[in-house]
């Protein structure tokens, strides 16, 4: 009975692989075809961007020319499309001068390290809170829980930064202002403030699911009977509880996280962080084409492995949920 | 209990360790960091127009005769010059031991290279002055013909776009000169992201004895205004390179930092679409222009650091009229008079066209909107994103803009070909304005030796403009420098660069 | 004794909720009557003033009075918070509900596009939205209508998803009902505390994006008043005229409650 239900699961699990997988091949490849077109609709020339609005007529057109900006869609997609699959890269950025590719690699490991840090702080605060919360239920600690980030969820980020940085930075000066500092450990250090800042805005709705959860769970009636039948608390809570009441939360996560990858950009700018959403907001600013495709196909590489882990977490922790 | 105590010593050191290495690394000798908005994404000195590279090219690359901070030019890598009495040839004799930053010499062959790459580039700042030949005399001397005369080419030679490189990129090819250039400037290109910072260490060559005092120059890209003030505040940065209105008082009274103004060649200024069907009439012109209050708006915008326009021509350079042309300025009555005599006595809709995100404009906008509501004409707000915004009003797709003319060199006549050459590629900044009576005006202003002459022609054409009104002049903006209280001898020039070869900090 | 007083607390949290938020419509409603100036009216002459006198909150750069903005900017605010979110949350709880509910290849469907609005940089389509529309209120209804579902969509079908094989609803089928009714009657009331809760936090959280498109210099376009621009636009006086931002930024945090009291209140009373 037992065995047959494993090969049952195993046997959905390397279907949902399969599925999972070209899924996951198609959303990469819709989003580059998709930004391809999209940037290319909205108003604004690349050359004029890089040449200043005073430029000549005559420096635009030879610009636009080398670049060429001036061939049919379909001309320029072909050409993207040989660059990607020719040289593995989108293409040299019109602003920079240099491969995207390398710029995109060279601030990614700032906003993944900025990213991660913020999610180990959220994810931290986030059970802990909604612990204190449910275990507590209507309680003095639920109450303060429920109504304090109701008050940090209304303020904007680039508020919130900026008051961390007049309390933390450059009164209390415990922090960096912004930048980086060099080395590993200096970049940890200045990303603290930054990671803070962005957790700020993450943990409200992640405590609220959990704590929704939980109480739920706690409620059930398996829990009930599990404690009836003297099972260590740790064990209730950790093999049942945590596991039931997770992976909605999870979800939430998952899609913060995807949010996040080119989200920070606000972060990064407040606290002159130069990572990848600094640099997509640039691109789009000035029409780099070549540049705006790459951080979105990397980003959107990115995202696809992120939820494909989350769901393979999900499914472990719950194998109904695989079909 | 043991385990805990494991795991905070490990913890506190981790901490500890964390803590101890930002101090660790430290740069000999002194460094000043420059916080600037944008990267600099190029050093092709013919290729670039926008500040951003401008002010790192300048550094590096030096014309034969530059401008002080009162806009008056002199020699610079020219030790002396003439000009024929028929503004035809100039002459020029280079500095003594003049050497690039790889240690070779500079010679009159480099100075003609440089000119004529530029001249074959054009590029976004092409050499408007006709020239015939330039030819090095002798090691020292180099001889340029005009085949007409052209008053400001003197002006034209002062700008970034005329410094001096070595003659075939020293045997480089163009993409690797320009990834590691080579000139006579006070400072050297040492480490380069064209995404990011920028670090040049002095050049040791360099021809001013004792100069550049420090020794690194970092210029750190900041792209939130209060972020850059912040780390002014804590010392991370030295100085900023533009401050907000806002922001100056505030930095000026700080206990440890300053502020350094300085008149620019810029003027902020109202554009009119002449071939819209509204602004076509110039009594709609003048109407608008006798409703707005320009004393208020300048002051309410830039808290006194900006001054009041009367001309388009900046009271910084040389045969300004802006104290004694006779401006439009408010007057409801007269305002509503002149609307009257107009196509539209009633009023009419328009729109008024700003990039978003740029604060300032966005109110300068909203206080032309009260102006307009007070005569009977409804203009909407048409705020776009820079990039469609430009794309818009280089297409003359628009009815009113707001935009700074720029001097990019320190003669009248860098705003006047721009701002009235009917033929010129921008139509009159984009206004397609056509004064028969301006452009004659213009024209012999170009030829006119410097003088009062000049001085009358340039005189009755800011009055023509200023009846006229294509455009109304707001004000004229501050370069607003924030800085360090211990630092000493850092110069702001009137196009917005820094000069700090006699920088120092205490 | 604890069983019975959860329902009363909920109703008092819903209730307290709802009266924030009706007593902010109100001012909302009544701003031409409340105020003194109208929120257009510049005065060059009195700008950056403090709070106090004839202008509680003071007056911003161009001498508009505050007060009467940051009522007016309501009017602005809560129409496009109630507007924008509409749509996304029925079309978003659908197409979760069916989407788990079925499974099969509409799961597939409905995943490959959430998956792909998720995977595609966020700021990237409110950015090029906002560029294409220009500044303004139509850029932030578009994007909204464009991924705001997304959220809704992933906490339906993930809830449904999971009560798919419950003992439940395989009765319920057992029984005859039609699929319609099963998603309708049976899982719909299940899904929806959750999704409330959602909408509640995420109307909070458009608020916030709003100001942050303010930031990027893409929010609502002036002169018509918001709290998002009226933010962005201060940030430059944090330390010199903190009125400009502080107040409009509280109106956010004060409706932000409001909206979470309210969330709270309906998930306790669901939960019994």
């Amino acid at each position: 009975m037992a065995r047959n239900k494993t090969t049952r699961e195993s046997r959905l699990f390397r279907r949902w692989l399969r599925r999972a997988a070209l899924r996951s091949a198609l959303v990469v490849a819709l989003i580059t075809v998709a930004v391809f077109f999209i940037i290319r609709l909205v108003p604004g020339d690349p050359a004029v961007m890089v040449l200043g609005e005073h430029a000549t007529s005559a420096s635009i057109e030879a610009l636009r020319e080398k670049l060429g900006l001036n061939l049919p869609a379909a001309r320029q997609f072909l050409r993207f499309l040989q660059n990607v699959f020719l040289h593995g890269d989108t293409g040299e950025s019109i602003k920079y001068g240099v491969s995207s590719r390398a710029l995109v690699f060279q601030r990614a490991p700032v906003t993944l390290l900025l990213v991660a840090l913020s999610m180990l702080v959220t994810l931290a605060a986030t059970v802990l809170l909604a612990f204190l919360a449910a275990t507590h239920k209507d309680g003095l600690f639920d109450q303060i829980i429920r109504v304090v980030p109701a008050f940090t969820q209304g303020m904007p980020v680039f508020w919130v930064g900026l008051l961390l940085i007049l309390g933390f930075a450059v009164r209390l000066r415990w922090f960096p202002v912004g930048g980086l500092k060099p080395g590993f450990g200096g970049m940890l250090y200045s990303l603290i403030l930054p990671a803070v800042t962005v957790s700020f805005g993450q943990i409200p709705p992640l405590v609220r699911s959990l704590r929704e959860r939980l109480i739920a769970v706690l409620d059930a009636d398996f829990v009930t009977t599990l404690k009836a039948a003297k099972v260590p608390r740790r064990v209730i809570f950790l093999r049942h509880i945590l596991r039931n009441a997770f992976i909605p939360t999870l979800m939430l996560l998952s899609v913060n996280l995807s949010y996040l990858i080119g989200g920070t950009l606000v972060v990064e700018r407040v606290f002159a962080v130069r990572g990848i959403g600094d640099l997509l907001f640039e691109a789009i600013s000035n029409r780099d084409f070549p540049l705006v495709q790459a951080v979105a196909l990397y980003c959107a590489v990115f995202v696809v492995v992120i939820s494909f882990l989350a769901d393979l977490i999900a499914h472990w922790a719950d194998p109904r949920t695989l079909t | 209990m043991k385990k805990k105590i494991i795991i905070f010593t490990l913890i506190a050191a981790l901490a500890a360790s964390l803590l101890a290495i930002p101090g660790a690394l430290a740069e000999d000798g002194v460094t000043f960091v420059y916080a600037r908005a944008d990267s600099v994404t190029s050093f092709d000195l013919h290729q670039e127009i926008t500040a951003n590279n401008a002010f790192a090219i300048d550094k590096v690359f030096e014309p034969l005769v530059l401008f002080d901070t009162e806009g008056v030019i002199t020699d610079y890598l020219a030790a002396s010059h003439t000009i024929s009495e028929d503004g035809l040839v100039y002459t020029f004799t280079l500095r003594d031991g003049l050497r690039f930053n790889d240690g070779s010499d500079v010679t009159a062959e480099d100075v003609k290279f440089s000119l004529e790459r530029h001249m074959a580039v054009q590029g976004p700042l092409p050499i408007q002055a006709d020239i015939a030949s330039i030819e090095a005399a002798d090691e020292k001397t180099v001889v340029i013909t005009l085949n007409a005369a052209y008053t400001p080419f003197f002006s034209e030679l002062a700008n970034f776009s005329n410094g001096i490189l070595p003659r075939d990129f020293g045997g480089k090819t163009e993409e690797e000169f320009f990834k590691n250039p080579v000139g006579t400037g006070p400072f050297v290109v040492s480490q380069w992201d064209p995404a990011g910072d920028l670090t040049f260490v002095k050049n040791e060559y360099y021809w001013q004895e004792g100069k550049p005092a420090i020794d690194t120059l970092v210029y750190k890209v900041i792209g939130d205004d209060n972020q850059a003030i912040n780390q002014l505040r804590v010392g991370d940065v030295d100085a900023v390179e533009s401050l907000t209105y806002a922001n100056a008082a505030e930095i000026d009274n700080g206990s440890e930092t300053d502020i350094i103004t300085r008149g620019s060649w810029n003027v902020e200024e109202l554009f009119f679409n002449t071939l819209d069907e509204h602004f076509a009439d110039v009594h709609v012109r003048r109407a608008l222009a006798l409703a707005l209050n320009r004393e208020a708006l300048a002051q309410a915008l830039t808290f006194g650091y900006g001054e009041v326009a009367n001309s388009v021509l900046p009271a910084t350079l040389r045969y300004s009229a802006t104290d004694t042309v006779d401006a439009l300025s408010l007057d409801l009555d007269a305002a509503k008079a002149e609307l009257a005599q107009s196509a539209f006595p009633e009023g009419f809709s328009t729109t008024i066209s700003i990039p978003s995100g740029n604060n300032v404009r966005m109110q300068e906008a909203l206080i032309v909107i009260a102006a307009g509501a007070s005569i009977g004409i409804d203009i909407q707000l048409d705020a776009k994103e820079a990039a469609a915004f430009r794309q818009d009003f280089r297409n003359l797709n628009y009815a009113i803009m707001i935009n700074t003319a720029i001097a990019d060199f320190p003669d009248a006549d860098s705003i006047f070909a721009f701002q009235v050459d009917p033929e010129g590629f921008s139509q009159c900044f984009w206004t397609s304005y056509v004064n028969d009576e301006a452009v004659a005006l213009m024209k012999a202003g170009q030829v006119t030796l410097d003088g009062d002459e000049r001085a009358d022609i340039y005189a009755r054409l800011q009055q023509i403009l200023a009846d006229d009104v294509p455009y109304i002049p707001l004000y004229y903006p501050s370069i607003l420098v924030g800085v360090r209280s211990d630092v000493e001898g850092l110069v702001i020039l009137p196009n917005g660069t820094a000069d700090f070869t006699g920088v120092v900090k205490k | 004794m604890r069983q019975l007083k959860r329902p009363r607390r909920g109703a008092l949290t819903l209730g307290v909720g709802l009266a924030m938020m009706l007593v902010m419509i109100a001012l909302a409603l009544l701003a031409p009557v409340i105020c003194r100036f109208d929120p257009l009216e510049q005065d060059l002459y009195a700008f950056l003033r403090p709070p106090g006198g004839l202008h509680p909150f003071g007056t911003d750069q161009l001498g508009r009075d505050m007060f009467s903005r940051v009522l007016y900017a309501a009017r602005t605010d809560l129409r496009i918070m109630a507007l924008a979110e509409i749509a996304p949350f029925l079309t978003g709880l659908f197409l979760g509900m069916i989407a788990g509910y079925y499974g099969g290849w509409v799961e597939w469907a409905v995943t490959l596009a959430t998956d792909t609005f998720i995977a595609f940089p966020y700021y990237l389509l409110v950015i090029v939205v906002a560029f294409a529309t220009g500044a303004g209120v139509h850029g932030i209804y578009i994007t909204f209508m464009l991924v705001g579902w997304l959220l809704y969509a992933r906490v339906a079908r993930g809830a449904t998803a999971s009560l798919r094989e419950s003992e439940w609803l395989q009765s319920a089928r057992l029984m005859g009902y039609s699929d319609w009714r099963i998603i309708w009657r049976e899982l719909f009331p299940n899904v929806l505390p959750q999704a409330v809760v959602v909408l509640m936090t995420d109307m909070a959280g458009l608020l916030v994006i709003i100001v942050t498109l303010g930031y990027l210099g893409i929010g609502v376009t002036q002169p018509t008043p918001d709290w998002g621009t009226m933010i962005a636009e201060g940030q430059n006086f944090m330390t010199t005229a903190w009125w400009l931002s502080v107040i409009p930024g509280l109106m956010v945090v004060y409706t932000g409650i409001a909206l979470s009291f309210i969330g709270d209140g309906l998930a306790e009373i669901w939960e019994n």
